[in-house]
């Protein structure tokens, strides 16, 4: 009989729970049902601020103002030092600031520093940090400030994964990394204002460099006391503050008012770090601004759709495309790789396959980079060109299997790669197979190599052509993965990495790139843009080509 | 009985050590390493293999194995690398943990709720038209699976008729204020479309269970007796049949809670919830070692132990069944 109370007790237990819930969610459906008129009105009641949207009188107060909703996801790290990734380096760049950083129209300006002393020879960069440079917590950026923070960036201890990349330019650097040094020899603190580093060589995208986060002022007091968690709670000096971060749920980011370069409009930002589909919760309501996928573009472009009106187009610094590792046959024949080129129709395929989501490439470097040309650079879509060039190659009749790996889950070849495919079989009757593997593995695989072919894409770190060009094409930089080895191409690169005069070293660039699709190592394919909806209560609002700070120039009206 | 218990205890480590052992040599064997993932773009192979060094990850495998146990047996998991630079697994692991634990435990209690009445009604109404319309229905809720049942659900509540947020995770509870006085607590109403994606599916299991053990418990004797006693239909179900034909489903809910803790990957990332079974997915993708480690630790554990509290509870209920008795 025992056991039959037990179990009646626990049925008991049950049938109360079952009608908690059911009794709650009858009340939470018929208020909700009750309130539908007021929808949004609902929403923001919840909250425990009260309405930001008052005060909106004629003349432009000077304080911050305005709520920015956007969907996001955690950032891996908010140590600058360390972040290697873009959606880190989005808080980041909000956050933390240093010497110089990047403006909307992507020119290098200064930010911590009011001036910046170039010698003759190009390679000691002398800059004096602003009096008025202040970390959130108001005490003033000096030298020795700056002098940490590079010195912790490329320090052993740290062992940052990407310090060296951008840091690694400043005598004494590398040695600093591998123990091999306490202190970093070029740099020199020359009083609490004026700080002075001396490069290898006179670089002319140093300073280009220093934008990245790796170069970014932390405040040494808050990182000793703290130093695993003190990103939490971080100092930094940039126009915004960490409010707020809920781990997986939200990041609020506040506006700093005593903000060195003006007053950022937009007073608060939170970001909503999870949530099923943006779009979906765009049009419900609970974001400002949403991505468009290609599931939605065609809605998103049609001017009378509820997407129209707020639907817009931001070119990004990305190039995707496909490498041939010329060590291995048959890309070690460049005429099979200029075939492969003159073989797909990428035109088509931008337009058709992705409904002109992203733009054909024209060239490595994109519209908007140093060093871009308006001609159309690339192999032109010509198969009867294609299969002459391919009748040259030696492997004309004696094709080796050639195989392109490129990330993914193993389902199916990507859509653009299976167009590619047809192409290449009913032109050259070449059977081209498609290896998927998994981001880690692929970067395993790439580094080492033995890839034959892969698909990839490239992110502008800071706009300057050494940054694609010369880091990864060049014959002895590590990132050179296709082996690729030109005298002329090293040459182009190798003037330019000194050539003081702007416009001569882009004019080096240019011939470099040429050389490189010329010879056909990387077959450019497309250009990214971003597509996103915004808000009409949203002004201002832009998806840089490149990661910097821009929710200071963002304005909210509501 | 004690015996018992602490004899199926002691495999525990054995089976932890086995399994942590596996994990750990799978995700490294495996090609790809967190370091290279997390070093961006820019790789240049000195640095990273100084940084593989800092972070514990040059060295045979067994070197490697013997430093995690050693830390892992004084309670430190390790930290995260890719997904949370900095953070300690049990930072990460425990709250995500917990909101999958909230809403299994709640859909476990609604599955239970709804699925016994129908189970015990099917079984009552055996031979006319009810029973196989009740089981079929649920076989058919059942058969949908939740990447097609999700979609429609945040079309209906959310998108058309705007009642319900599109996805995420609030807490369970939402507090209401009425005059800014009194609090009324309310379920959350991020909970009702995971709550429909995790139940519609699971009720045809407790239903059919509950059916079978019900008709199998009508044919006993002890009912029949209580019939011949003259005890009224009614009673006898309820007295009677209702409770014994529970019996079987502990050993479901055993297992039901040990599934609890380690979340519904789809239900999770569709719905953007924060869970346990997302973060899993995470780990390995972007080889986080030390959280795929825990994680499959943990949730060894944790079936192990659910399997015992099954045994335990079955034993209890029904003294008839005498775990680690000897038999002769």
């Amino acid at each position: 009989m025992s056991q039959n109370r037990l179990l009646a007790i626990l049925l008991s237990v049950l049938a109360f729970l079952v009608l908690v819930v059911g009794g709650l969610s009858a009340v939470m459906l018929l208020s909700g049902g009750g309130g539908d008129g007021g929808d949004s009105a609902g929403g923001g009641g919840g909250g425990t601020t009260t309405g930001g949207g008052g005060g909106g009188s004629g003349n432009p107060s000077q304080a911050a103002s305005g709520r920015l909703r956007l969907a996001s996801g955690d950032p891996i790290t908010l140590d600058p030092h360390i972040a290697g990734d873009a959606l880190s380096a989005e808080y980041i760049v909000e956050i933390f600031g240093g010497l110089v950083t990047i403006d909307p129209d992507l020119n290098v300006i200064l930010d911590l520093a009011e001036e910046v002393d170039v010698s003759d020879d190009g390679l000691v960069y002398t800059f004096t940090i602003r009096e008025d440079a202040r970390f959130h917590s108001g005490r003033q950026v000096t030298a020795e400030d700056v002098q940490y923070s590079i010195e912790r960036a490329t320090s052993q201890e740290l062992s940052s994964p990407t310090g060296l990349a951008y840091l690694g330019d400043i005598v004494g650097a590398r040695e600093h990394f591998f123990g091999l040094a306490d202190t970093v020899e070029g740099i020199e603190v020359i009083d609490e204002r004026t700080i002075a580093f001396t490069i290898d060589a006179p670089k002319p995208y140093f300073l280009a460099k220093m934008t990245y986060p790796t170069a970014f002022v932390v405040d040494r007091q808050e990182v000793e006391d703290n130093p695993r968690n003190w990103t939490r709670n971080p100092n930094g000096t940039g126009p915004y503050e960490l409010a707020e971060w809920r781990l997986g749920e939200r990041i609020v980011l506040r506006a700093n008012p005593d903000y060195h370069l003006g007053t950022p409009l937009l007073e608060e930002a939170v970001y909503l770090l999870s949530g099923g589909s943006a779009l979906t919760r765009w049009e419900n309501d609970e974001l400002d601004v949403s991505p468009i996928s290609v599931n939605d573009i065609e809605r998103a472009r049609d001017p009378d759709s509820d997407l129209g009106q707020a639907y817009e187009a931001w070119p990004q610094f990305t190039v995707s495309y496909l490498a041939f590792n010329t060590r291995v046959p048959p890309f070690d024949d460049p005429h099979v790789r200029r075939a492969m080129g003159m073989a797909i129709d990428r035109e088509r395929i931008a337009n058709v396959t992705f409904f002109g989501m992203i733009q054909r490439a024209t060239g490595i470097l994109m519209p908007q980079m140093p060093g871009y040309v308006e001609d159309d650079l690339t192999l032109p879509f010509d198969p009867d060109a294609a299969r002459e060039e391919l009748a040259l190659s030696p492997y004309a009749d004696d094709m080796p299997v050639i195989r392109i790996t490129e990330t993914g889950a193993g389902a199916e070849a990507s859509i653009d790669m299976q167009a590619f495919i047809e192409q290449w079989r009913t032109i050259l009757g070449l059977e081209v197979e498609i290896n998927q593997t998994d981001f880690g593995t692929f970067l395993a695989d790439q580094d080492s190599g033995r890839l034959q072919a892969f698909s990839a894409a490239w992110i502008m770190d800071y706009p300057d052509p050494e940054s694609i060009l010369d880091l990864k094409l060049h014959s002895e930089s590590p990132l050179n993965d296709v082996g690729y080895e030109s005298a002329e191409f090293d040459g182009f690169i190798e003037a330019a990495r000194v050539e003081q005069d702007p416009e001569e070293r882009m004019a080096l660039y240019g011939q470099a790139q040429e050389q490189a699709i010329e010879d056909a190592v990387w077959l450019p394919l497309y250009f990214g843009v971003s597509h996103v909806v915004v808000k009409p209560e949203v002004s201002g609002w832009f998806e840089p080509p490149i990661i910097m700070p821009r929710l200071r120039f963002i304005e909210v009206s509501r | 009985m004690g015996a018992y218990v602490i004899r199926r205890l002691a495999w525990l480590p054995v089976i932890l050590l086995i399994v942590s052992f596996l994990t750990f040599a799978l995700a490294r064997f495996g090609p790809g390493d967190p370091i290279s993932i997390a070093a961006g773009q820019i790789r240049d192979p000195e640095v990273l293999a100084q940084v593989r060094a800092q972070r514990g990850l040059d060295g045979s495998i067994v070197e490697q194995y013997g430093r995690w146990l050693t830390a892992a047996v004084q309670g430190d998991f390790g930290e995260s690398y890719t997904l949370q630079s900095g953070r300690s697994v049990n930072e990460l692991i425990f709250p995500r943990m917990w909101v999958s634990a909230q809403l299994g435990l709640l859909a476990l209690v609604i599955v239970f709720a709804v699925g016994i009445p129908l189970g015990l009604a099917a079984a009552r109404l055996a031979g006319t038209w009810v029973d196989p319309a009740i089981i079929g229905s649920l076989l058919f809720l059942q058969a949908i699976p939740v990447l097609v049942l999700i979609p429609p659900l945040v079309w209906l509540f959310a998108v058309q008729l705007g009642l319900l947020p599109v996805g995420g995770w609030d807490g369970v509870f939402e507090v209401y204020w009425i005059a800014g006085v009194i609090a009324v607590p309310m379920p959350d109403p991020h909970l009702y479309i995971p709550l429909i994606a995790f139940t519609l599916p699971g009720f045809v299991g407790v239903a059919r269970l509950v059916r079978i053990s019900a008709l199998e418990v009508n044919t006993l004797d002890y009912v029949r007796t209580a019939r011949a006693k003259g005890l009224s239909e009614s009673v006898v179900q309820l007295r009677h049949v209702f409770p014994n034909s529970l019996l079987p489903l502990i050993t479901v809910v055993g297992f039901a809670l040990a599934g609890i803790i380690e979340g519904a990957f789809f239900v999770e990332t569709l719905l953007g919830i924060n869970g346990i079974g997302r973060l899993t997915f995470e780990a390995v993708t972007s080889r986080d070692y030390d959280i795929i480690l825990a994680t499959t630790v943990i949730f060894s554990s944790a079936f192990v132990i659910a399997n015992l509290i099954a045994e335990l509870a079955y034993g209890f209920v029904d003294p008839r069944i005498r775990l680690g008795a000897r038999r002769g």
